[in-house]
């Protein structure tokens, strides 16, 4: 039994210096296997969630994501809509987003890049306010704050 | 020319530490290099050529004085500092400030470190998805490649990743050496099951948040690294309390205890290595029959990972970080790396060539990126 420990112990630590020196060379393809792991993948409150729909213009096209609420266990009752401008945008931005895709208008959000001035004008009253307004290597992201009910 | 091999010691002759450090020499040498050393930008040869020989000489010396700690620690102090370096210079020539945007969390360009593995377990369960704002794949520090760094390097080192592979655990290890004579002698063994407290409490909170809480609101090493742009109350205290951490358990306590303080008391990541002590295949052993219960091991213990009691159990707890701090210390030679089955005071050269060749080898190769790039970096400022 000694004598098995012995050889069941060294036979791992050997185990152990092949996994270290196969582990740099092999990296790359190892995390591209770890990142295809069905959890691999960011929270939408990181990555703004799934693009919804998109409104396309000459000069930018806007992207409106879903909305999250998700929380551990469920949906919180306040979460955010993500909206993602890219391309050649204007000094000025002014779109009127239905998030909820119900047909009628939601909010109206102004934004003067120069000044990076946001102003938001709510038609639901499930629309809070502005969470995030900020230029992005893209264009511009606004993240608008919402109450589910 | 030749070293004294002495009858208990590790110490080897010149040749033959020469031969050992071959195999580093040729491993390490293949991955700072490629196989094809590059002279075309002289700055950059030399910044290479001195990190090679700087890891080399490192485990060399370990080999033929037969020291471990301390030439350990050399390479362990330089890969924190170069690592900040690293991280900084490149936050300030990309973004011009240490802080990091909204819009880069928004565009998820956090580099993600390995602090925050502990904290996404519970939402990578229930939600399947990572609650960090970095890449999944590709770019600096992304997401996927550090969890199989740090996941092989656990499994294979245990809690030995605290002290060999961790790029902050440097931070607390050098300000520990500062003094000769601890200031603070007596503090609790209790308190190192302290990071178990803060691993779960964390792990709790961040998943009820969906937000690494640890990273958001604790992290001494922020103050080193990249911390949110101060743009509110929230964000000031936020960096209040980094930097008063920073202050507390990475300088002013291990400078007045000796003792790494931070990685002790609070490291989340420390306590999920601990756990993993419990794997590992290599240990530290205590031969009963050499040990004169001294407690010299004790006292030099940086991770309070050794207690009388354990000393006279002969045995080393689940906390020990194989730093060879108290290997180095122990007069009799009675506490030696080990591995798993092969019973204490037997097989010790083996033992510890072995560990020292895949603890050694994972440092220098993690390390090499940041530490050839800080040389660089200060070359290019001098010249």
């Amino acid at each position: 039994m000694k004598k098995v420990k012995i050889i069941a112990g060294i036979s791992w630590a050997f185990l152990c210096l092949i996994m270290i020196i196969i582990l740099f060379p092999g990296l790359n393809s190892f995390s591209v296997s770890v990142s295809k792991l069905p959890f691999m993948k960011l929270n939408p409150k990181y990555s703004g969630g799934e693009i919804a729909k998109q409104m396309i213009t000459a000069s930018c096209t806007l992207d409106i994501r879903k909305p999250v609420f998700n929380g551990f266990f469920k949906e919180r009752n306040s979460g955010f809509v993500q909206l993602d401008w890219h391309g050649t945008i204007p000094e000025t931005i002014k779109d009127s987003i239905d998030y909820d895709n119900d047909g009628n208008k939601d909010f109206c959000v102004l934004i003067d890049r120069k000044d990076s001035k946001t102003v938001l004008s709510p038609f639901n009253k499930k629309v809070k306010g502005v969470i995030i307004s900020t230029p992005t290597s893209y264009g511009w992201a606004v993240r608008v704050g919402l109450d589910k009910n | 020319m030749d070293n004294v091999l002495e009858k208990t010691g590790m110490k080897k002759s010149f040749g033959k530490s020469l031969l050992y450090t071959l195999p580093m020499f040729l491993i390490t040498f293949m991955f700072m290099t490629g196989g094809k050393p590059n002279f075309s930008d002289p700055a950059s040869a030399l910044a290479v050529l001195t990190v090679f020989l700087l890891v080399n000489v490192l485990y060399f010396f370990m080999h033929y004085t037969g020291k471990t700690d301390r030439y350990r620690a050399v390479l362990f102090i330089i890969f924190a500092l170069s690592l900040s370096y690293t991280l900084i210079h490149n936050m300030l020539e990309v973004r011009k400030s240490m802080s990091f945007s909204q819009a880069d969390i928004l565009e998820c360009k956090i580099p993600f470190c390995h602090l925050v593995i502990p904290m996404m377990i519970l939402p990578a369960v229930f939600t399947k998805s990572i609650i960090f704002p970095g890449s999944i794949i590709g770019g600096f520090a992304n997401i996927s490649s550090m969890v199989v760094l740090w996941l092989i390097a656990t499994i294979v080192l245990g809690r030995g990743f605290c002290s060999w592979g961790c790029f902050y655990g440097g931070w607390d290890d050098g300000f520990s050496r500062i003094r000769k004579k601890p200031v603070i002698k007596k503090i609790s063994e209790l308190w190192r099951w302290m990071p178990f407290a803060v691993l779960i409490m964390v792990a709790l909170t961040s998943a009820l948040a969906l937000m690494p809480t640890y990273c958001s609101w604790i992290c001494p090493f922020k103050a080193v690294t990249e911390f949110e742009q101060v743009t509110s109350v929230e964000s000031a205290t936020k960096a209040g309390i980094f930097l008063s951490l920073f202050g507390g358990l990475v300088i002013a306590l291990p400078v007045m205890t000796r003792k790494r303080t931070q990685c002790s008391f609070l490291c989340p990541m420390g306590a999920v290595n601990t756990l993993a002590n419990k794997i590992t295949p290599f240990t530290v052993k205590i031969d009963k029959n050499s040990c004169n219960e001294c407690f010299k091991c004790v006292e030099v213990c940086p991770l309070y990972a050794l207690t009388p009691a354990d000393i006279k159990a002969g045995k080393v707890s689940l906390f020990c970080s194989k730093c060879g701090k108290c290997v180095d210390a122990c007069p009799k030679k009675a506490i030696n790396y080990g591995i798993r089955g092969i019973p204490a005071g037997t097989m010790k050269n083996f033992s510890r060539n072995l560990f020292l060749f895949v603890s050694f080898l994972f440092m220098a190769i993690f390390s090499a990126g940041s530490i050839i790039s800080t040389f660089h970096g200060l070359l290019k400022l001098i010249f």
